[in-house]
């Protein structure tokens, strides 16, 4: 098991190295000034020359490349040339907004997907089980940013339950103003979540429900209860860790749709920002590190299987 | 354990709970539903042309937001462009970012991941690792960086996404491939002297077609999601023109006065979202027998 | 190293004296899209206590559902049972869920055909055990344990207390199952019902796994159903031997006098469609020609008349019922023309004549 997960481990810092040369690359490669975002468009030539050499911008690209991965693994990213702040304190400041985000909305997804799965592959195409395999299936046709222009203008314009774009108060000023404003968003990150976990964990019992060890589980005698929480479950839930896996790992920079929409400073908003500003530091910082998240989340998760499924680990 | 099933139980296999029935004659009516409304918004999208809509650019600005109406089915936006003609209109950005895009991905992804599958060894291991590092990369992140230095016209837009949803496409395509890769139809007509195109064309692929087509679809609809979330950066197709995620967009900002604006566009993006998953998914419960076994 | 079960209901005298089951015209019927399947058609039987019952049959004949339906571990709905079965005085047919759980691992046990599937592959042998043992017994965890391991033991299973700790996927298929026979033993059930136990394993392993079975039996004083298509399983393990064939038992007698003067020429093609080790080596396996009826839509007459050489007119529309044997009233056999009645020939089978 430990020779499993170390081979993961080496190929997950393999995959890093490639990531920050390929971010690197491509945030360089691009066409696209940071001097016209810092002088103005108008400035001149010459002007830009010089700053070009003050940010170091005219090096060789791979001198540049290595310049900055050593910097980045004495845990320098760097400062942005733009904002002027670091981009270490950047995500300082963002990072946890998101984290909230997630953490929020990943315990309503599935605190509302794994008991309504369960409940659903009880009775299939009961009652119960068509409404909800109906509902999320609409809900899967219901990209975010309709439903945030909708929610705004119905909890927020008509009914005034939530307060509306542009209102987030941190934490740490004032916890139940945050919270206030962060419930909207992460209701609408977590009916994307929902759909998929609900899904897969549905398809996943029923079909486990099927097997033989769940009739040998009823000949002993077991309650029904017993069956599905401690023998129907633990075979079922491998898809719905994959797709939790990869949608958490989606959310860290994908809600930025929700964030820019509500105006709430996560990291999807700060990144998306840099980029428009051609802000070169910032972009390859927050993105790496977004990466960097992904890649570990992903190592959790391969963690987790071998839990879930002992027979795994034995590859 | 309580079910409901009507699965036959052979007398010699009896599991647990049984299966859940498919209601293959309900779901028929949606489905057909479904295909026809896909096929209906292509050919209003082709043909807007020609059936004498008003001009989804330039407005009547005597008609500003104004509510539906005989004249305006679906009313008129804030400078007076009547939506009718717009979601028309734009259902062409959505047809062509969202199946051109992904018509992108299966020919890149589908014919590497297919040829990785079949041929193994060091090009499967090297491109299999290729994807792998893409994959890892926040590919929104990659896009909207692109889209946003190299320019947003739909055909950069399209080509861009299409790109990106290559590595995905891959590892799809060559999980398919790779289930039929080893049987022994392949090696029948390796052994009957079959050029590795021949294979390619001629058995692999039929096999692996069905499996291609419906993740195509629900493609399809995560690219037009996609070209709505651009929208909302601005860095969709650029003003005038059309495209459901700008109206969208747009709507944000008139929402009190002109809700109008907002439901027209999304009812028109969630209709076409609908069937697309709905015909992905119809197709993809038909022919994954073999795959959901792992 | 019986485990004490806190059963609330000590059976009666009386019904310790009498039959342990008791099955009177068990008709069990599934609504399948086609038509109604009746895969069990008016079966009786009775078994006593520390008996053993060999059910024989094909594949379709219905022997696995006779089984599950005398446990009552059919699923419930499209189900329809009809008749009784009385086992220990308790009705199972439509009795409450309730009810059944209380019977099942505590009083009936049964053994599944596949080891590889009928043990949760992610749970542990341990659990697997000891959950029955929990539930139907006052043990706590770690007398629970101590008897996992310690039937784990019985059951030929070496060094136990270092297996129970394992996953199904981590032993070999004879061990699986001698695993599942550990479970079903574990709070020692009065019935056990034993459905292919050793179809799916090693030749070598069967003799073992049923060898097994016998010996536990014995020292247990339990009844025994093993159901099975082959006959040279049950030919020396079992008191009574019972033949089914399209969903009804075509033959019933003890084992001794089934196989000394059998009555069906169904029984009699069975026996020779079975392979022997003795047989010289390419001998033609025989099998019996033609296919089981559809059991949706079961023909007039004698259910095996299509593949019967022996059959007349009066076969083909009449259906047989189950007589006694005049000289063995414990022998039951269903036939217009049963063997003892001096028939030449045989039922054609695809090596020839006999």
């Amino acid at each position: 098991m430990a020779k499993f997960l170390l081979k993961r481990l080496l190929a997950l810092v393999g995959i890093l190295f490639l990531v920050s040369l390929g971010i690197f690359m491509l945030v360089h490669l691009l066409p696209g000034d940071p001097t016209t975002t810092i002088l103005g468009p108008n400035d001149t030539a010459h002007n830009r020359a010089v700053l070009m050499q003050q940010l170091g911008l005219n090096k060789p690209i791979w001198t540049q490349y290595f310049l900055w991965l050593g910097n980045v693994l004495h845990g320098n990213l760097g400062q942005s040339f733009i904002t002027h702040q670091t981009v270490t304190s950047t995500l300082a400041n963002a990072f946890p907004i998101d984290l909230e985000l997630i953490v929020i909305s990943q315990i309503v997804a599935l605190g509302v997907a794994i008991p309504l799965a369960i409940a659903s592959a009880k009775k299939p195409n009961g009652l119960l089980d068509r409404v909800s395999t109906t509902t999320s299936f609409a809900m899967l046709a219901l990209p975010p940013f309709i439903i945030i222009v909708f929610a705004v203008l119905i909890f927020s314009i008509h009914f005034h339950v939530f307060p509306g774009p542009g209102s987030y108060v941190p934490f740490t000023q004032n916890p139940i103003s945050n919270l206030h404003t962060m419930i909207l968003p992460s209701l609408v990150l977590a009916i994307g979540s929902v759909v998929i976990y609900f899904r897969l964990l549905r398809g996943d019992l029923i079909t486990t429900l099927q097997e033989e060890f769940i009739v040998m589980a009823r000949s002993k005698g077991l309650s029904n209860r017993y069956i599905m929480w401690r023998h129907a479950l633990r075979p079922s839930s491998l898809s719905l860790l994959a797709a939790a896996g990869l949608n958490i790992g989606g959310l860290v920079a994908g809600a930025f749709v929700v964030e820019f929409l509500l105006a709430i400073p996560g990291l999807g908003y700060a990144l998306v920002n840099s980029i428009q500003q051609v802000d070169y530091l910032a972009v390859q910082g927050i993105t790496l590190f977004v990466a960097v998240v992904v890649v570990v989340l992903n190592f959790i998760i391969d963690f987790l299987f071998t839990i879930v499924d002992p027979r795994i680990a034995r590859e | 354990m309580s079910s409901t099933t009507d699965a036959a139980p052979t007398s010699e296999s009896l599991a647990g709970t049984p299966a859940a029935p498919k209601e293959k004659s309900a779901l028929g009516k949606i489905f057909w539903i479904s295909i026809i409304w896909i096929g209906l918004v292509f050919l209003l999208a082709i043909v807007a042309s020609w059936i004498g809509l008003d001009d989804p650019n330039n407005g009547n600005f005597a008609l500003i937001n104004s509510s539906p109406s005989w004249s305006h089915p679906f009313g008129t936006d804030d400078l007076g462009r009547d939506i009718l003609s717009r979601v028309i209109y734009g259902a062409r950005v959505s047809l062509i970012v969202g199946f051109g895009a992904m018509a992108i991905g299966m020919g890149l992804g589908g014919t590497l991941g297919m040829i990785a599958a079949y041929r193994r060894g060091a090009v499967d291991t090297l491109v299999s690792a290729a994807s792998y590092v893409m994959l890892a990369f926040p590919a929104l992140v990659a896009v909207i960086a692109i889209v946003a230095f190299w320019g947003h016209d739909i055909w950069k837009i399209t080509i861009i996404v299409g790109i990106a949803s290559t590595p995905l496409v891959y590892r799809v395509v060559r999980a398919a491939t790779l289930s039929y890769a080893t049987r022994e139809f392949v090696t029948a007509a390796k052994a009957q002297g079959a050029t590795d195109t021949r294979i390619l064309t001629r058995e692999l692929l039929p096999n692996v077609l069905p499996t291609i087509i419906s993740y195509f679809l629900i493609g399809v609809a995560t690219v037009i999601i996609l070209e709505g979330a651009l929208a909302f950066l601005g860095l969709s197709v650029p003003a005038p023109t059309a495209s459901w995620g700008n109206m969208i967009n747009e709507s944000r900002t008139y929402l009190s006065d002109n809700p109008w604006l907002a439901l027209f566009p999304s009812m028109a993006m969630f209709l076409f979202l609908i069937a697309l998953n709905l015909v992905g998914d119809v197709l993809r419960q038909s022919f994954d027998v073999q795959e959901s076994k792992l | 190293m019986s485990t004490e079960q806190s059963t609330t209901d000590f059976p009666t005298t009386e019904e310790l004296s009498g039959p342990l089951l008791t099955v009177k015209d068990l008709r069990t019927t599934f609504s399948t899209p086609r038509g109604d399947l009746t895969a069990v058609d008016g079966v009786s039987l009775e078994l006593g206590r520390g008996e053993t019952l060999g059910i024989v049959g094909e594949s379709g004949s219905g022997k696995t559902v006779l089984s599950r339906s005398i446990m009552g571990l059919l699923p419930r709905s499209k189900t329809t049972q009809t008749g009784s079965i009385l086992f220990e005085g308790t009705e199972i047919v439509g009795a409450e869920d309730a009810v059944l759980r209380d019977i099942w691992g505590a009083k009936i046990a049964m053994v599944f055909q596949d080891p590889m599937t009928s043990l949760n592959p992610v749970v542990r042998i341990q659990r697997q055990i000891t959950e029955s043992l929990r539930l139907h017994t006052s043990m706590d965890k770690a007398e629970a344990k101590a008897t996992a391991i310690s039937l784990l033991g019985q059951v030929g299973i070496p060094s136990p207390a270092e297996r129970v700790r394992a996953y199904p996927f981590q032993l070999s298929g004879g061990m699986r199952q001698r695993v599942t026979i550990a479970i079903a033993l574990a709070c020692s059930p009065r019935l056990l019902l034993a459905d292919e136990p050793t179809t799916g394993l090693d030749v070598t392993v069967q003799a073992q796994i049923l060898d097994l079975l016998s010996s536990l039996q014995a020292e247990r004083h339990m009844a025994v159903i093993l159901v099975t298509h082959d006959l040279g399983v049950v030919a020396t393990r079992t008191d009574r031997i019972a033949v089914m064939y399209a969903g009804h038992i075509v033959e019933m007698a003890s084992t001794k006098r089934l196989f000394a003067s059998m009555a069906m020429p169904y029984t009699q093609a069975l026996l020779r469609s079975t392979p022997r080790i003795s047989d010289p080596s390419h001998t033609r396996l025989t099998a019996i020609d033609g296919r089981p009826p559809d059991l949706i839509n079961p023909p007039t007459g004698c259910a095996f008349a299509p593949r019967c050489t022996y059959a007349t007119d009066q076969c083909r529309t009449e259906a047989p019922p189950l007589r006694t044997a005049p000289e063995d009233p414990t022998h039951l056999f269903a036939c217009w023309n049963p063997l003892q009645t001096g028939h030449a020939g045989s039922v054609t089978t695809s090596k020839g004549e006999n």
